[in-house]
């Protein structure tokens, strides 16, 4: 099935975070205050009752002056999720057109997911003990609607659409921005982890906007769920296994003798 | 068919283990299985019926916390009181000499019910120097890397990510021992008296003559000759 995506133009986004109203509106999430920090940024990051926030990074550049850059930050939605690897209880699906969605009655609380994310975008929540994280509005796509981020976006920032189609668009968008002024200008999320199936596209390198030029799952956590934990579990039905022989056998040999042996010297 | 001997009070007995050693002893069997099976609960899958009988996934969680604050306590506890008890035991660990190598080489014949030779052994044979070693270097990992997992926000992120990997390979590791533990200090034939030096404290003094020759001589037999 073809991939249905959320194409989000930087160039475009004025950061007047309706997306991050319009998130917690769909998603029934309660409003989270955090302290002033000397930005406009509403959030330090995404937390358990805010999916999505809109960043505010101050870059200055030397040759070009201060840069305003805003980020509309939220799960990527991984092709080769994880978390989807990581989850201890298997709460963690990916629907046919790219959606990563969470069970939310199976998860725990683990925040294994919270640690293995590139990202570390599922965040911990007190008041039901799970781990929540932006999940493509699936339930409104499924019925023909678009997620409600990009839904209330004014400026058209915010696309929703197959994949191919949007990448088609990006790679046109970013041509112009190259030729008007932002030399740098790049997709991200085509590649990167083997693909995101969230779209971006920047006015400069990944690392102006706090995002990871070359994110990568941590490598001990792949290691280990692929390669270790399938197998090493196996070690304790073999040494009952090897207890339950023993058991058998000494008794089998204690009675063929009929002499008690050396070790039990009774 | 008897699966241990008889605890016999009318022979000269010796003590093997003091109340502290036990009390650690004992207080780990139960908060280390309790942590087992409600750890179990995540690392299977598909084993409902396991959580259920925690009370549920969130039930299970409760008593793996509980277990574990309770198996730290035995951990301070033990450490704390009994230093000179561990001092000594690590003491008796580093002197793993020839008499240890050939036991563990001879040791799976005698396992398997096969009459051996074994050199004399100090208080703890090659191969409960082994357990010695390896389930409390786990335990004690387990623990580290279990308040690692339950409060992350505290540690680093990197710290995070390896404890949960460590947390299962010494889960993995200790387990294994703890199953083999658990049937040669009991129903195997070999291992006599062993049972009730952790239940009781003492063991028959001819059974420690025999089994643990060198430790005999030096903890019961130079004091008889001295005084």
């Amino acid at each position: 099935m073809t991939k249905m995506t959320n194409l989000y133009d930087v160039s475009k986004c004025t950061a007047c975070r309706g997306c991050q109203v319009a998130c917690k509106d769909w998603n029934q999430l309660p409003a989270v205050i955090e302290p002033f920090t000397g930005n406009y940024q509403t959030h330090e990051s995404t937390n358990g009752d805010t999916y999505t926030i809109v960043k505010f990074i101050e870059h200055e550049d030397p040759v070009d002056g201060l840069h305003w850059n805003f980020l509309k930050f939220q799960c990527m939605h991984c092709f080769e999720p994880a978390c989807m690897d990581v989850c201890p209880r298997n709460c963690i699906s990916q629907t046919e057109w790219g959606a990563v969605i969470k069970d939310y009655d199976k998860c725990i609380g683990c925040q294994y997911c919270t640690y293995a994310c590139p990202f570390e975008i599922p965040k911990y929540r007190k008041r039901d003990d799970t781990v929540t994280k932006c999940t493509l509005c699936y339930e409104r796509v499924e019925e023909g609607l678009t997620p409600a981020c990009a839904r209330t976006c004014p400026t058209g920032a915010l696309q929703f659409g197959e994949r191919d189609k949007l990448l088609e668009y990006a790679e046109e968008r970013v041509k112009f921005l190259r030729a008007n002024g932002f030399p740098r200008a790049t997709i991200y999320g085509r590649v990167e982890l083997g693909g995101l199936n969230k779209l971006y596209i920047l006015t400069d390198t990944p690392d102006k906007f706090d995002l990871p030029v070359d994110p990568k799952v941590p490598g001990q956590i792949s290691f280990w769920q692929n390669w270790i934990q399938p197998y090493v579990g196996w070690l304790i039905p073999l040494a009952l296994a090897g207890s339950a022989a023993s058991f058998v056998s000494t008794r089998i040999l204690a009675n063929k003798n009929s002499t008690p042996g050396e070790g039990g010297h009774e | 068919m008897q699966l241990i001997p008889e605890y016999k009070a009318d022979v000269p007995r010796v003590e093997r283990f003091n109340f502290l050693a036990r009390f650690s002893h004992w207080g780990h069997t139960v908060t280390f299985l309790l942590c087992l099976f409600t750890g179990l609960v995540l690392f299977l899958n598909g084993v409902d019926w396991l959580a259920a009988i925690f009370g549920g996934y969130a039930g299970a969680g409760l008593v793996h916390r509980i277990a574990a604050v309770g198996m730290t306590i035995v951990l301070v506890i033990g450490a704390v009181f009994g230093y000179k008890g561990v001092i000594a035991w690590l003491k008796d660990l580093l002197r793993f000499g020839m008499n240890d190598i050939v036991f563990l080489m001879k040791f799976p014949l005698e396992f398997m019910g096969f009459k051996v030779k074994i050199p004399p052994q100090t208080r703890f044979n090659g191969g409960e120097k082994g357990n010695s070693i390896v389930t409390p270097t786990c335990v004690i990992f387990l623990v580290l890397s279990g308040y690692i997992m339950w409060f992350p926000a505290v540690f680093p992120a990197g710290l995070v990510r390896i404890a949960y990997p460590i947390h299962d390979i010494c889960m993995v590791l200790a387990t294994c021992m703890v199953c083999m533990h658990a049937y040669l200090g009991s129903f195997h034939p070999g291992s006599g008296e062993s049972f009730w030096g952790m239940w009781k404290g003492t063991v028959r003094e001819d059974w420690a003559k025999h089994h643990h020759a060198i430790w005999y001589k030096e903890t019961y037999g130079d004091k008889k000759e001295g005084e």
